[in-house]
C-alpha cells in the first residue's frame, strides 16, 4: 500500500423517519407484509400523479442545517431514468441540478485526530423497492423477489467530497454520520434495516500525485463492519493490479459478506444512460426562509459539541464522554444525576458499569433512583457491593433504594463492638486453622475474612474486619 | 444531425421495438425536433431567468398523513409473475465470467 494514497467518497441514503411515503400517502412502517403498502403513485401506474411530503422537506433541510449546508430556498427536482426491478415507475424523482443542500461537512475524531469531510451536496429523492435474491448474492441469482413497500419512502442522499482517505476512516464518519442523523431525529438509521446504506467510491493514486485513479464503486455495504472490510480488500485489490502493471476497470462492484471480497457486477445491456431531465409532475420547491430559520431553531445540539461540552464543563476524560455521546439516553440521565451534586466521574461510572447492561434489558431507571442509589453509596450507608444488590432489585421493585436497604437490613456494620464478638466466635470455632495461619499458612487469611463477611450477611466493613482480625490473630 | 445508430439506441434505453420503417420515421421526426430546438437556440435569452416547468405554480405540499394503500391481491395482479407475495423477476446481472 506504500506506493499509493487511497482516496474515497461516499454516497449515504438515509431513509426519513416520515409516517407515510415521500410522494403518496402509503405507510412507511418496516416489517409489513410484502406489497401492502402500495398504491397506484408509488406503483407508477399511469395517469398518477405525486405530491411531496412536507415533512420530508423539513427533515431534509434539517439534516442539511447539522451539517453546515447552505440550504437553497429553491430546488428542483428531476426525472432519472432506467430499467431495474426495484423501480416501478423506470425512473426515480431526485434532485440533480438543483440540490437542496450543498456544501456542508462534518467532524469526527480518528484515534484522537480531528477530522473534517466536506459534504458536497445533499439531495432529496424516493426510495426503490427491495429485492431478496434467489442466490447468495445478487451475482448467482438465477431470479429475484421484489418488494415495493420500500418504494417512494423519502430519502436524503449525502454525498461526500473525494477526502477520505482510509477505511476506517470511512467507517468512523460513518458512524459519526449515523449519530447525527440520531440526534437530530430524521431517521432511525438502522443499516440492518436498510434505513442507513452506504455506497463507496474508492480509487488509488500514486503516492503525492494530484491527478485521480480510476473509481470503482462498491454497493451492498450493509454494516460498518462490512463498509470498512470491503474498502480494506478493495485497496488490496487495485494496489495488486495497479503493481502489476494492470488497469483498474471503472465499474461497480458488490460486496460479498460471506466471501469477504468484491465482485463484478456488470449489468446486462447498455452502460447506463439515465437522460436526465426536469420533472414534469413536480412544481420547484420554494421555501419560506422563516420556513427554514424555524427548522434551524429546532436542530439540537450536535454530537460533537456535546463531547467537548461534557469534557469541557464536566471534566469527563473522551473515553466517558464518548460513551454519553453515544448513547444519548444515558447522557440525559447524567446531566439529570450530576445536577444533584455528585461526583461527574462517580456519576458516569456507574450508568457505564452493571446499570447499562441491567438498563438494556428492563428500560431506564428514573434519575431520582439513580441519584438516591448513589447518595447512600457516598454517604457511606451501603458498600459498593450492597449498592450493586440494591440496583438489580431497583428493576423489579416499586420501592426507592432507601427503603430496600431498610427492607432488607443492608447497612454497613463498622461498629468494632459489633463486629469484635463475631471474629471472636469465627476464630473459636476453628482452633486448628488459626493455629495453621499462625504457622505460617497465609492463605488461611482470606477464610477468616469469608467467615466474618458471611456470619454478617456481607455488612461488615471489609476495612474494619480487616484491623480487628489482624489485632485478635497477633495476640 | 440524428442517424439511424442514434434512434436504435433511443429505442433501446427506452425498451421499444422498432420495425425499420419506424425507424426511419422516428429519424425524420426527431431530426425535426433537433432543427427546431437549433432555430430556439438563435434567440438571445441572456435576460430571461431559466424555467424549471411548464406551468408556474408554487409548491403544494401535503401533510405527512397516512392513507390507505391498496390491497396486496390486487397490487400483485398487475405483475406477470409472482411468489408468495413478492413479485418475481428474472436474472438481474450476467453471470460472473
Amino acid at each position: 500500500m506504500t506506493n499509493f494514497d487511497t482516496v474515497i467518497g461516499l454516497e449515504i441514503h438515509v431513509a426519513l423517519l416520515t409516517e407515510s411515503k415521500f410522494l403518496c400517502s402509503c405507510k412507511t412502517s418496516f416489517g409489513a407484509p410484502p406489497n401492502s403498502q402500495c398504491c397506484p403513485v408509488c406503483l407508477g401506474l399511469p395517469g398518477t400523479l405525486p405530491l411531496i411530503n412536507e415533512k420530508a422537506v423539513e427533515y431534509g433541510a434539517k439534516a442539511g442545517l447539522a451539517l453546515g449546508c447552505e440550504i437553497h430556498y429553491f430546488s428542483r427536482f428531476d426525472r432519472k431514468n432506467y430499467f431495474y426491478p426495484d423501480l416501478p415507475k423506470a425512473y426515480q424523482i431526485t434532485q440533480d441540478a438543483f440540490p437542496l443542500c450543498t456544501n456542508g461537512f462534518l467532524e469526527y475524531y480518528v484515534d484522537d485526530q480531528l477530522f473534517r469531510t466536506e459534504i458536497t451536496r445533499i439531495h432529496l429523492e424516493e426510495e426503490a423497492g427491495k429485492l431478496i435474491h434467489s442466490g447468495q448474492s445478487i451475482v448467482d441469482s438465477e431470479y429475484s423477489l421484489v418488494d415495493y413497500n420500500r418504494a417512494g419512502i423519502p430519502l436524503i442522499e449525502i454525498v461526500t467530497a473525494p477526502d477520505i482517505h482510509h477505511p476506517k476512516q470511512a467507517r468512523l464518519f460513518l458512524e459519526q454520520l449515523r449519530l447525527l442523523m440520531r440526534y437530530i431525529g430524521v431517521s432511525d438509521t438502522k443499516m440492518e434495516e436498510g434505513s442507513l446504506r452506504c455506497d463507496a467510491n474508492i480509487s488509488l493514486k500514486p503516492k503525492g500525485s494530484s491527478v485521480l485513479g480510476t473509481k470503482v464503486e462498491i454497493k451492498n455495504l450493509n454494516s460498518f463492519r462490512a463498509l470498512e472490510r470491503a474498502l480494506e480488500y478493495e485497496e488490496l485489490r487495485q494496489s495488486q493490479v495497479l503493481s502489476g502493471g494492470g488497469v483498474v476497470r471503472q465499474e461497480s462492484r458488490t460486496w460479498d459478506e460471506r466471501a469477504g471480497k468484491t465482485m463484478s457486477m456488470r449489468s446486462k445491456g447498455d452502460a447506463p444512460d439515465y437522460r436526465i431531465f426536469p420533472e414534469p409532475d413536480l412544481p420547484p420547491l420554494n421555501l419560506d426562509p422563516v420556513w427554514v430559520e424555524l427548522i434551524a431553531a429546532n436542530v439540537p445540539e450536535l454530537p460533537l459539541a456535546r463531547l467537548r461540552r461534557l469534557e469541557r464543563d464536566y471534566g469527563l476524560s473522551r473515553y466517558d464522554a464518548t460513551f454519553l455521546v453515544n448513547y444519548p439516553e444515558f447522557c440525559e440521565l447524567f446531566f439529570q444525576v450530576a445536577e444533584r451534586g455528585l461526583g461527574y466521574e462517580d456519576v458516569v461510572n456507574f450508568l457505564m458499569g452493571d446499570y447499562a447492561r441491567l438498563a438494556r434489558e428492563k428500560g431506564h431507571l428514573s434519575a431520582e433512583r439513580i441519584s438516591e442509589l448513589l447518595t447512600l453509596v457516598d454517604e457511606g450507608t451501603i458498600s459498593q457491593g450492597q449498592a450493586k444488590e440494591v440496583l438489580s432489585s431497583l428493576f423489579s421493585s416499586g420501592l426507592s433504594p432507601r427503603e430496600i436497604v431498610q427492607e432488607r437490613g443492608l447497612e454497613v456494620v463498622d461498629d468494632p463492638g459489633r463486629l469484635e464478638p463475631v471474629i471472636r466466635e469465627v476464630l473459636a470455632a476453628n482452633p486448628d486453622l488459626v493455629r495453621r495461619l499462625q504457622d505460617g499458612e497465609t492463605k488461611l487469611y482470606s477464610f477468616f475474612v469469608g467467615q466474618v463477611m458471611r456470619a454478617t450477611q456481607g455488612k461488615a466493613d471489609p476495612e474494619v474486619v480487616h484491623k480487628l482480625l489482624r489485632g485478635e490473630l497477633g495476640k | 444531425m440524428i442517424d439511424r445508430q442514434d434512434v436504435i439506441r433511443m429505442a433501446r434505453l427506452a425498451r421499444l421495438e422498432l420495425s425499420e420503417a419506424e425507424i426511419d420515421q422516428y429519424q425524420q421526426d426527431l431530426a425535426g425536433f433537433v432543427s427546431s430546438g437549433r432555430k430556439l437556440q438563435q434567440v438571445d435569452v441572456s435576460a430571461v431567468e431559466g424555467t424549471s416547468h411548464a406551468v408556474v405554480v408554487t409548491h403544494e405540499l401535503r401533510k405527512d398523513e397516512v392513507a390507505e394503500s391498496l390491497p396486496q391481491d390486487l397490487v400483485l395482479s398487475t405483475g406477470p409473475d409472482v411468489s408468495d407475495g413478492f413479485f418475481r423477476v428474472p436474472r438481474i446481472v450476467e453471470e460472473q465470467e
